[in-house]
């Protein structure tokens, strides 16, 4: 198939492992699932500290159940990757431990505190999730088959981290202006989670014409804000003046870019942030440590019975 | 040679069982799978596999998901918290919900069979 071919025909789940497609949109998809892949990841790493920082019984089991999911859905999406005939899920895993690959800003601050863990079950876990449930009609069918079981699955995400922020800013005065503090420097992190806008955006263009991509940065940020402002409101957060937020003349907000760390933004893409090394490096040392488990399976593959060796 | 035949309706749709077939090689597998499944069945694609390469694990083996009291990781038992707020939360919600009342629905069975 040729790419003219691939634009015309783009549609919700058009495409699967049965086509032949143009090297570019293997290569395109491959960038956008290994991404999604090494997030949940990495987020499912950050977010293991909290089962130590939670205060109770209930709270640890939710959270530890969380980051089993989170690891399920990192398996779900390198299968989806490999089954692009790009990379192989060894190599997507070596990549993420050499720091080529790359994984969401918002995880690339290492967290300490429960406080933290509603900004990102909630504040983070819902931006992700307006963006999955749009990635249900991407192009490429085992993603969007991925994404079936992820969105079943991020709803307890969503609401349990929910319910962490209203327990919390039900507390004691000093707990609401800890939340609040916290608030305040994840607020403009949650805001570039959906990236610069638009036209500054390097690979939208393509994802979207190919149909990897259904939603843009822009319409998600929009419903994410109009969203998840009043929720926060509710709870009694208060909205930081900076980064000011407007609204453009086609209704869509938008954020002032000036008011934003770019620069952090740009090394965090480059997994140069300082968070970035520690988080790579902490993940790193625990896929070392367990080295010995993958060995052995191998060494079972590869001895076991009369079954032909059939990875794909 | 027993061949599992599994059927996708819709392009874009999991493939999901529907029967086998008796055929011996892939290719006669296909043929009669087609005859046999895909004949009056809306179908897009049909796969074939011997039933021998077929690994199972059935509930008598096995505890599946939801035998101990595992509420904490289901969207319901946050249920001070109101999901209508987004389309994609309650979706998931509501089909958690549905999942969780099978489940209860097995169990209870299970209890008066024992
Ligand atoms: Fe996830
Ligand atoms: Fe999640």
């Amino acid at each position: 198939m040729d790419l003219e071919t691939v634009m015309e025909r783009a549609g919700p789940r058009e495409f699967g492992p049965g086509d032949d497609l143009p090297e570019k949109y293997r290569k395109a998809a491959t960038r956008m699932i290994q991404f999604h892949a090494n997030s949940e990841v990495m987020g499912g790493y950050l977010d293991k500290t909290f089962t130590r920082k939670a205060p109770s019984l209930d709270r640890k089991l939710a959270n530890t159940a969380k980051v089993q999911d989170e690891i399920g859905h990192a398996q779900l999406l390198y299968r989806a990757a490999e089954t692009l005939g790009v990379k192989t899920r060894a190599e997507m895993l070596d990549e993420l431990a050499t720091g080529d690959g790359k994984f969401l800003n918002c995880f690339h601050y290492p967290v300490d505190s429960w406080y933290e863990a509603p900004m990102i079950d909630f504040f983070v876990d819902g931006g992700a999730m307006r963006r999955q449930a749009t990635l249900k009609s991407t192009s490429w069918t085992p993603y969007a088959h991925a994404m079936d079981k992820v969105c079943f699955e991020e709803g307890f995400h969503v609401k349990h981290g929910e319910s962490i922020l209203r327990e919390l800013m039900n507390g004691s005065k000093a707990t609401q202006e800890r939340m609040q503090e916290t608030f305040d420097v994840w607020w403009p992190r949650i805001l570039q989670f959906f990236g610069p806008t638009n036209d500054e955006s390097v690979h939208d263009d393509f994802a979207q014409a190919v149909g990897l991509k259904t939603a843009t940065n822009d319409e998600l940020r929009t419903s994410f804000l109009n969203m998840y402002i009043p929720k926060a409101e509710k709870y009694g957060l208060e909205i930081p003046e900076y980064p000011r937020l407007y609204e453009r003349d086609d209704g869509t907000m938008a954020v002032r870019e000036d008011d934003l760390d770019w620069e952090e933004f740009w090394t965090i893409s480059r997994n140069e942030y300082e968070g970035s090394k520690e988080q790579i490096g902490s993940r790193r040392r625990r896929q070392d440590a367990v080295e010995w488990v993958r060995e052995s399976l191998e060494t079972w593959e590869s001895s076991a019975g009369p079954t032909p060796q059939t990875a794909d | 040679m027993i061949w599992e035949v599994f059927r996708q309706e819709e392009p874009g749709d999991s493939h999901e069982h529907v029967g086998n077939v008796h055929a011996p090689d892939r290719e006669m597998a296909t043929l009669f799978a087609r005859i046999q499944h895909a004949r009056r069945m809306q179908t897009n694609s049909l796969w074939v596999t011997p039933r021998d390469e077929i690994g199972e694990v059935t509930a008598e083996e096995a505890a599946f998901g939801g035998r101990t009291d595992k509420s904490y990781r289901w969207a319901m038992t946050y249920n001070d918290i109101d999901a209508s707020f987004a389309e994609e939360v309650a979706d998931s919600e509501s089909k958690q919900r549905e999942a969780a009342r099978k489940r209860r629905e097995a169990l209870r069975e299970e209890e008066t069979d024992a």
